[in-house]
């Protein structure tokens, strides 16, 4: 309203001449005053040593944050906001003023005030008419920069008939002549000559900001926006910078009639100079009147800085960033959700969830990318070699098994994440290309995908399916995360500090179980060494998961609106990502300890040949631990790695560096997992659904391969009880003889079937001859009894009948059922291939 | 009370005397089908502020600009001021009282529109055979001819209007045939790109002013524009000038003579439209009312009567086209009437991109079958999948910097236009970073539905609703939906005279018919009853007891497409039993003849 009456105030042009601004000469005498009286904490007048800098004949800006003068002068600073344009001449006089009580700096010089620090910002699309002339904060990205050049802000005349001088005459974005000259007897309108020595320029450059995507309406083209620059300010954006601009939006031709009447009424002599240049331009269709009614926009802009990190401007994870000035830049409410994530006792679960909501279970999968998006701390050791702390990841399994959508995922929600085929792309494609420039005939360096997701995460689908050698190109991104280009006489390291992850298609279209991991992936050792997780997925039939798949898919398609609902919105976990991320998490004495245990383990097993590793353990293992530790310690934002974080980390790792198709039967299992569940309550491991633990649908490296490792039991007592171990070989040789023992038995004698006390002995019987010691005998039984209760209780492929008939299997207490002596009949349709089959199957979850 | 006549011939005189009379603009109605169009009547025919439409795809979004919403001026015959409305108006004429108290200055948007891409030629002229009594002009449409003579109404239209349109017009506008389908990179033979997505196409290109509401309006959504045509040559004399004195000072222009080309191109080329009305098209078939989805109660129920027997008929027609093989005229059908219909998250849901495989190499086959596409649709496109296509076309839409504009490119099509991807017209040989990138972008295009723009700093997603159809010998090497391996049970010693009779059998009304049809089935809600959802669940887990290699997640993603489809088509709103079961037959029918190719080195399917 109040720019409503000044704009009316204003229009009366006889006003507007005589009349001096008044509240613009206040304001002059007050911002002057805060110049002079402004002190910071140590009580030392801020801004003076800024004005004392200001005599070095490159400088000419004084940069005033925005947030003193609110608290300096509320009213002076509403003023401010409201009326920039009207006000900045005499503001800069302020400045000139200031500075030259305190320095010796030439009469002549101009002086410019920028504003930095304005709380409030405006998106692009939101600046409308009544945003003319105010003071906002606009943030882009810019595309587009032109060169610098002198504008002239005050020019000295010469006229060419009387000789005489005309001094000071403004110009304003137009170059304008004098009317008149102002000898009296000289009539000259038209023919003056400007005196470049004797005229004021100043730096000009324009360059153009577009609307960044985070502003973005759905399906709109980003605006976009002419920004001038001047003093200082020029040459502080470069093309491709997402920056923040303070200043005031301008319209032009014609600025001085929308621009807001104070500085029109004040300097007359400019108001004269447009008429002038109209009258000079008259012709043609001009002088018939015939004009058009619309105007451009431009942004003049006092004041350039990088982007707050908060909108998505600057880079996830920058190293100058701290999570407090991160806290800072949250307005309350945001802080509130944040502050609430990080106690939440089921954030790693939640945020799996809200991550992931259209896909089922997978839940490794999803905590392993969980764990990428938080990523391990970078460090650099006193040699000066830097170590990543990027983990990346590797989805292998069969097709159609919502790989692409886990990628899919990351890059939608990833604010720097590029999606690309390693099919589509060559290694130019991924890394970077020297390309000639069509009409410049120059080399250019091209950024490839993992450039452009530096700082992100680059998602290369159909990773097998890149030829050899650009696997070998990424090999260096991958460890040293930075490419190294030698084309076309272009030499050139470029970043690419970006977390990879990757999805692979089995070698034969489906992953066989009967082959190691590398032989299944068409991968070289080097690359595969480079991630730090390898999942499998596996497409299996399981009748309760084929529910839930087919539950998830009907309702997709049965449901018009959305059906999908999260936990934390994605923005949330956006936030607090960032904020997490900026955790630098050191790891504990205590850990410390863990994790060497944990790895001399891993050596010790891998050295022993006891379980055989998708490869050698090294220290690249070890590597990945700490920095699945690290991401765990983050996402907790935790200043120290505990180890429970470490425990989860080493879980993730083992899945994927066992050999997945044939994991080593333990026996002593379902204690362990009883303990494992105790101990971590809120972790869901799938034990609701009724086959415990391969509750996921597609079968994931899941489930019984809670190795000893992690839990309270196998740290204190493993050497005082040796858990019962055998291989999967074994343990799918014994019970296919005990199946088959059954059936014969079932088919001979049909009343009569045999209990569990027959079934042991005829075993132990039939390995009489290996039999050497009574204490190998008991091992012996011990190990029979465990594979009829696992037979049981998790593969289901045996039935216990008690006296009172069938009893369920699944809710039968282990101690019960080994006390009677229960009848054994294997399920009726389960024939023995199908055992196998199934017992594969299980297995590997 | 203004007449019809009026609105049409001067508008502005109407906008300006209701101004007087309130002093602020009022909603307008419109006789819709006697608004002479755009896309019909070549522009010099047109009067110039007068009252048109313009059926319209929005290609491009300019930024913002203020100008005088309203003015006074001097009046220097009486000496008197009038307070004057500036909307739906580009210039004035005589003395503008800049220091006016009046002065207010207001916003409106700009949108460069181009007609939607690849239009059938059924289909502009259907929609102008009212336009025609139009008492202002007598101009009869003759536009829009492609390359090859069609069998339908416009024959026996007289092109006496063509000697006429050669005289002050640019070649732009002539008469000329456009180049077959053999695109080339050049999208327009003129000195000033119109920036068509699609090569060859014509058609005036608009850059239509909207004053309220325009952050409703998305990049490539459909439009009818009823608005006033601006196109006094002054426009370009400003602009020329405008460019002559950015010249002399670099600060003054804000504009590079790239951008001045782009955002202010002469009006005779470029008209520009002011927008009063616009109505969102859901589809663009001129058969039908223009919003099916919103009052489909009376008109779907007359249209669903006789729905049984068209959709019979036209099965037969595709059957005949497809050299007997009824499977594939089936699955044709379905393909047609897809449509995305939603999305969850980044899923799509109701695409159906099909992949005809066993299509002859180089025969006109696959051309003959996109002309019965192409006259049974409403917009279409071809897209040879030369290696010279592949290398040289620009398919992506880019954003020029320079001229601050978007580049169009082939993939940037209006929603439900059919994609006719040719692979039969693909040869060995190399793919360079262009042809790498096309493809990549098809198959985004074909598995998301997504197209990422070109933005140089980033890459932008838009959304599209595109139905692709793929010709190929073997299995082509996009993804698909659903794969036919077509088999023929015909065998015409003449191929091409076998496939023109099939065609030239169907009249104009039969094919109206199908046209109907194929809008309508796509316009039926669809919804699954619990009782049916429990049944396909159980349905499922049966099946994968009994093999579970034969029923993966994403056969049922496509079971469940197909049954939507196969109901749709028959006009059901609503997944039955019968419907079910007869999807699987149709899809195990389609798998028993497609051989076990799945997981070539490890392809996905």
């Amino acid at each position: 309203i109040t720019k409503m009456d000044l704009m009316e105030q204003g229009a009366n042009p006889n006003a507007g001449q005589t009349i001096k601004d008044e509240l613009a000469g206040k304001c002059q005498k007050l911002f002057q005053a805060f110049l002079e009286e402004f002190q910071n904490s140590d009580g030392e007048v801020k801004y003076l040593r800024d004005a004392e800098e200001l005599i070095r004949p490159e400088r000419n800006t004084l940069v005033v944050s925005f947030t003193d003068l609110e608290g300096f002068n509320q009213e002076l600073a509403t003023a401010i906001q409201e009326e920039f344009y009207r006000l900045y001449p005499f503001l800069c006089r302020a400045v000139r003023n200031f500075a030259r009580d305190h320095g010796e700096v030439p009469i002549s010089k101009e002086f410019y005030v920028a504003f930095q620090d304005l709380p409030t910002r405006h998106k692009i699309r939101e600046l409308t008419v009544v945003k003319v002339g105010s003071l906002v904060r606009i943030s882009g990205q810019v595309v587009r920069t032109h060169p610098v050049h002198p504008e002239l802000v005050s020019g000295t005349f010469l006229c060419l008939d009387c000789q005489g001088v005309i001094k000071d005459v403004e110009q304003q974005f137009k170059y304008t002549q004098p009317s008149i000259c102002r000898n009296p007897v000289c009539n000259n309108r038209r023919r003056f000559l400007l005196d470049t020595n004797k005229s004021k320029f100043i730096d000009f450059q324009k360059v153009r900001v577009q609307e960044t995507q985070a502003e973005l309406p759905r399906g709109s083209i980003p605006r976009s926006l002419e920004v001038i620059l001047r003093a200082e300010a020029v040459e502080s954006a470069q093309a491709g910078d997402k920056c923040d601009f303070i200043g005031s939006l301008i319209v032009v031709p014609d600025v001085s009639q929308l621009s807001t009447p104070g500085v029109r009424a004040e300097s007359s002599s400019r108001t004269a100079g447009v008429q002038g240049y109209e009258n000079e331009g008259l012709r043609g269709l001009k002088a018939l009147g015939v004009r058009e009614l619309s105007y451009k926009l431009a942004f003049l802009a006092c004041h350039v800085a990088p982007t707050n990190p908060r909108f998505g401007g600057k880079e996830i994870r920058d190293e100058e960033q701290s999570a407090e000035s991160i806290k800072k830049q949250m307005t309350v409410q945001e802080w509130e959700k944040v502050f609430e994530m990080s106690q939440d006792k089921n954030l790693y679960h939640n945020l799996c969830t809200s991550l992931f909501p259209t896909i089922h279970g997978n839940d490794e999968v999803k905590r392993g990318i969980l764990l990428m998006l938080f990523g391990g701390v970078p460090k650099t050791t006193m040699e000066g070699t830097s170590l990543r702390g990027d983990i990346n990841v590797c989805v292998v399994g069969d097709p159609s098994t919502a790989k692409s959508q886990f990628l899919k995922h990351v890059e939608e929600f990833s604010p720097r994440a590029v999606y690309t085929s390693g099919k589509a792309s060559s290694a130019a494609g991924l890394t970077a290309a020297v390309v000639r420039d069509e009409e410049s005939h120059e080399f250019v360096i091209e950024a490839g995908a993992l450039m452009l997701a530096d700082n992100g995460v680059c998602c290369i689908d159909e990773f097998d399916k890149m030829e050899m050698r650009d696997q070998v190109a990424i090999h260096e991104a991958m460890e040293q995360q930075t490419i190294s280009i030698t084309k076309a006489g272009v030499k050139a390291t470029l970043n690419a500090r970006t977390s990879i992850l990757a999805a692979a298609n089995p070698v034969g279209g489906r992953y066989d179980r009967s082959k190691s991991l590398k032989q299944n992936i068409n991968l070289t050792a080097p690359i595969m060494s480079r991630f730090d997780l390898f999942f499998i997925l596996v497409d299996d039939c399981n009748e309760v998961t084929d529910y839930a798949i087919a539950r998830r898919i009907v309702d997709l398609h049965s449901r018009i609106e959305n059906s999908v609902e999260r936990v934390y919105s994605l923005d949330e976990i956006r936030r607090y990502l960032l904020f997490a991320r900026q955790f630098k998490p050191k790891i504990s004495k205590e850990s410390e300890e863990f994790i060497v245990e944990q790895y001399k383990r891993l050596r010790q097993r891998d050295g022993s040949g006891v379980t055989k590793s998708a490869w050698r353990i090294t220290v690249r293992q070890l590597e990945s631990l700490i920095r699945l530790s690290e991401s765990m310690a983050r996402m907790h934002c935790c200043d120290e790695v505990q180890p429970k974080h470490v425990k989860e980390a080493f879980r993730l790792l083992n899945k994927s560096i066992i050999r997945v198709e044939t994991p080593d039967i333990n026996l002593d299992q379902e204690e362990e997992e009883a303990m494992e569940e105790e101990e971590d309550d809120n972790q869901m491991n799938g034990h609701d659904a009724p086959n415990g633990v391969n509750g996921d649908v597609n079968g994931e490296v899941n489930g019984h391969e809670h190795t000893n490792g992690i839990n309270g039991h196998g740290v204190n007592g493993e050497s005082a009880k040796p858990s019962l171990r055998l291989s999967f070989a074994e343990y799918k040789r014994i019970s296919n003889l005990l199946v088959l023992h059954l059936r014969r038995a079932e088919e001979a004698e049909d009343e009569t079937a045999l209990t569990k006390s027959e079934v042991v002995n005829w075993y132990l019987k039939e390995i009489e001859s290996e039999i050497d010691s009574e204490m190998e005998l008991i091992n012996k039984k011990a190990m029979i009894e465990k594979i009829i209760y696992r037979l049981v209780h998790y593969d289901y492929i045996l039935i216990e009948l008690t006296q009172s008939g069938l009893k369920g299997s699944a809710e039968s207490s282990g101690t019960e059922s080994q006390e009677k002596d229960v009848t054994l009949v294997c399920f009726a349709y389960i024939v023995l291939s199908c055992f196998v089959k199934c017992c594969q199957s299980v297995m590997s979850m | 009370m203004p007449t019809v006549h009026d609105w049409i011939n001067s508008p502005l005189g109407i906008v300006d005397g209701l101004f007087g009379k309130t002093q602020h603009e009022r909603s307008f109605f419109f006789w819709f089908f006697q608004v002479p169009s755009l896309n019909d009547v070549p522009l010099h025919y047109l009067k110039p502020n007068s009252l048109v439409k313009f059926r319209c795809m929005v290609q491009d979004m300019f930024d913002p600009e203020f100008f005088m919403g309203v003015y006074e001026m001097n009046d220097p015959t009486s000496n008197s001021k009038q307070v004057k409305c500036g909307k739906y108006k580009d210039i004035t004429e005589g003395g503008v009282d800049f220091n006016s108290r009046n002065t207010v200055t207001s916003e409106r948007q700009t949108f460069y529109c181009v007609p939607i891409p690849g239009e059938s030629q059924w289909n502009s002229f259907a929609g102008t055979s009212q336009a025609r009594v139009v008492p202002s002009t007598s101009y009869v449409p003759n536009r829009h001819k492609r390359s090859y003579e069609e069998d339908d109404e416009m024959d026996t239209q007289p092109q006496q209007m063509k000697d006429e349109s050669h005289g002050n017009i640019e070649p732009k506008r002539q008469e000329t045939e456009a180049p077959s389908h053999d695109s080339s990179p050049s999208h327009c033979t003129s000195s000033l790109d119109l920036n068509f997505p699609l090569p060859g196409e014509k058609g005036p290109a608009c850059l239509v002013k909207v004053y309220e509401d325009w952050d409703s309006f998305k990049l490539n959504d459909m439009l009818e524009v009823f608005g006033i045509l601006s196109v006094d040559p002054a426009l370009s004399v400003i602009a020329d000038e405008r460019e002559a004195s950015s010249l002399l000072d670099p600060t003054e222009g804000m504009e590079t003579v790239e951008e001045q080309k782009v955002h202010s191109p002469p009006a005779s080329l470029v008209p520009r439209l002011h927008m009063l009305y616009a109505q969102p098209l859901v589809h663009n078939n001129p058969l039908l009312p223009s919003s099916v989805s919103e009052n489909n109660g009376n008109y779907l129920s007359s249209v669903l009567g006789e729905l049984a027997s068209i959709r019979a008929e036209l099965l037969t027609y595709l059957t005949h086209v497809l050299l007997g093989d009824s499977l594939a005229a089936e699955y044709l059908i379905l393909h047609l009437i897809s449509n995305v219909y939603s999305r969850q998250d980044v899923l799509p849901l109701g695409k159906f991109t099909l992949n005809l495989s066993g299509c002859p190499h180089s025969s006109p086959f696959t051309e003959h079958l996109y002309k019965v596409i192409q006259q049974l649709v409403p917009s279409s496109y071809r897209l040879c999948m030369s290696l010279h296509n592949m290398n040289n076309q620009r398919m992506v839409p880019r954003k020029d910097y320079t001229a601050n504009r978007l580049l169009s490119g082939t993939l940037q099509l209006a929603n439900n236009t059919s994609l006719f991807l040719d692979e039969t017209q693909l040869e060995q040989g190399q793919l360079d970073a262009t042809g790498v990138r096309n493809i990549t972008a098809l198959g985004n295009l074909i598995s998301w539905q997504k197209v990422d723009y070109d933005f140089n700093y980033h890459q932008m997603e838009f959304s599209c609703n595109i139905n692709v159809l793929i010709t190929s010998e073997g299995r082509s090497l996009l993804p698909s939906d659903c794969q036919v391996h077509l088999r023929p049970t015909l065998n015409p010693p003449n191929l091409e005279e076998y496939l023109s009779a099939v065609q030239v059998a169907q009249v104009p009304s039969q094919l109206n018919k199908y046209r109907i049809y194929l809008s309508v089935a796509r316009a039926v809600n669809y919804t699954i009853s619990d009782e049916i959802t429990k049944a396909v669940e159980e349905d499922f887990v049966e099946m994968r007891k009994d093999d579970p290699q034969s029923m993966s997640a994403e056969d049922l993603h496509r079971l469940l497409d197909v049954a939507r489809l196969l109901s749709l088509s028959h006009g059901q709103n609503t997944l039955s039993r019968d419907g079910w079961m007869k999807a699987k037959q149709l899809e195990a029918l389609r798998i028993s003849r497609t051989p076990q190719q799945k997981c070539v080195n490890g392809n996905e399917p």
